[in-house]
């Protein structure tokens, strides 16, 4: 039921170089809001909110990853991008978790703890 | 074609497309979305802490009264049923949850040549393929949001959504707002040139509320 063209206009808004630089006006001063309300957020606020979000990251990402802008063109295009963004920050912590780091106690030394197999 | 005409076609379609913009904007401001049918204005809102109380104790009284209809089954009820009758919505699921499953792999993949950089024909060549996969899936799910379209459990949500409608409905009166409808038997038996106003109304109902 949630009409295509308002999810588009909606996407569009977020996109807008107006409202990506009130959102982050909003992060950084206090007092400036973007709705009326500050709690009780409607559903069309929520999604909103998760577009400004979605492409504050994307247009961070394309200018420090260098990915392709073509990651802008449509929703598949930046879904995907997140999904395969967030498998690899998981496999990341996963892998880190996995290893075992010596934990310096005293400023400069290390304590070398037996590493132990993993089975 | 004219090229005058064609270029009138544009403006007024970026004409609208601002329009829709601006409204768009109005109403994320402060979730009043407002609109006018036969020049008179009407807005719809999200609801108040009473009013979503309301909307609870009908829900909860028209969920009794559902569960109290032999004609209308549950969910799983209509499912079995449908099985009896040779229509098996399980394999719906699993052949949704095995599109989905192919759509991840092909999403991961388009994510990671948008990443590289790796050139359009890739990224062509995986966008429509997930494409392909997105209208499988959405044809699947249709089918199955046909089947179980009498089910209790959507019948309560459409009555939900009427409730929120009537509940939030206003139209302007001189230089204010007020409840277009006080009681829902008014509602129910809206004439026809009400029921114009609902049907707009309804579109917008389920963009403010989380139901």
């Amino acid at each position: 039921m949630y009409n295509m063209n308002i999810s588009k206009s909606l996407q569009k808004l977020a996109r807008s170089v107006r409202f990506q630089n009130l959102f982050f006006a909003c992060k950084e001063l206090h007092g400036l809001k973007l709705f009326e309300n500050t709690s009780d957020l409607s559903y069309i606020q929520q999604q909103f909110l998760t577009h400004l979000y979605n492409f504050e990251t994307i247009s961070k990402d394309i200018i420090t990853e260098k990915i392709s802008k073509r990651v802008l063109e449509d929703e598949i295009m930046w879904n995907s991008y997140f999904l395969w963004k967030q498998n690899k920050k998981e496999d990341k912590t996963k892998k880190n978790s996995n290893k075992r780091q010596d934990v310096k106690l005293v400023m400069g030394k290390t304590i070398n703890f037996p590493k132990v197999e993993d089975k | 074609m004219d090229t005058r005409l064609e270029e009138a076609q544009k403006i007024a379609k970026e004409y609208e497309e601002q329009n829709q913009l601006a409204q768009v904007e109005d109403f994320i401001k402060d979730n009043k979305v407002k609109f006018t049918v036969d020049s008179k204005n009407y807005r719809i809102r999200l609801l108040n802490l009473s009013e979503k109380n309301e909307l609870d104790t009908l829900r909860r009284k028209k969920f009794g009264q559902l569960l109290q209809d032999k004609d209308i089954l549950l969910e799983k009820d209509l499912v079995k049923q449908y099985k009896e009758r040779g229509v098996d919505i399980s394999e719906l699921d699993d052949s949704m949850k095995k599109i989905e499953a192919e759509m991840f792999n092909l999403q991961m993949k388009l994510g990671e040549s948008i990443a590289k950089n790796e050139g359009n024909t890739v990224v062509d060549t995986y966008k429509k393929q997930v494409e392909e996969l997105i209208t499988e899936k959405n044809t699947i799910f249709t089918q199955k949001s046909m089947l179980l379209e009498y089910s209790l459990e959507n019948q309560l949500l459409s009555y939900v959504y009427q409730i929120i409608t009537y509940l939030s409905l206003e139209q302007s009166v001189e230089d204010s707002w007020e409840r277009m409808f006080t009681t829902f038997e008014k509602f129910e038996k809206a004439t026809e040139e009400q029921e114009k106003v609902i049907n707009t109304a309804a579109q917008y109902t389920v963009l403010l509320q989380n139901v």
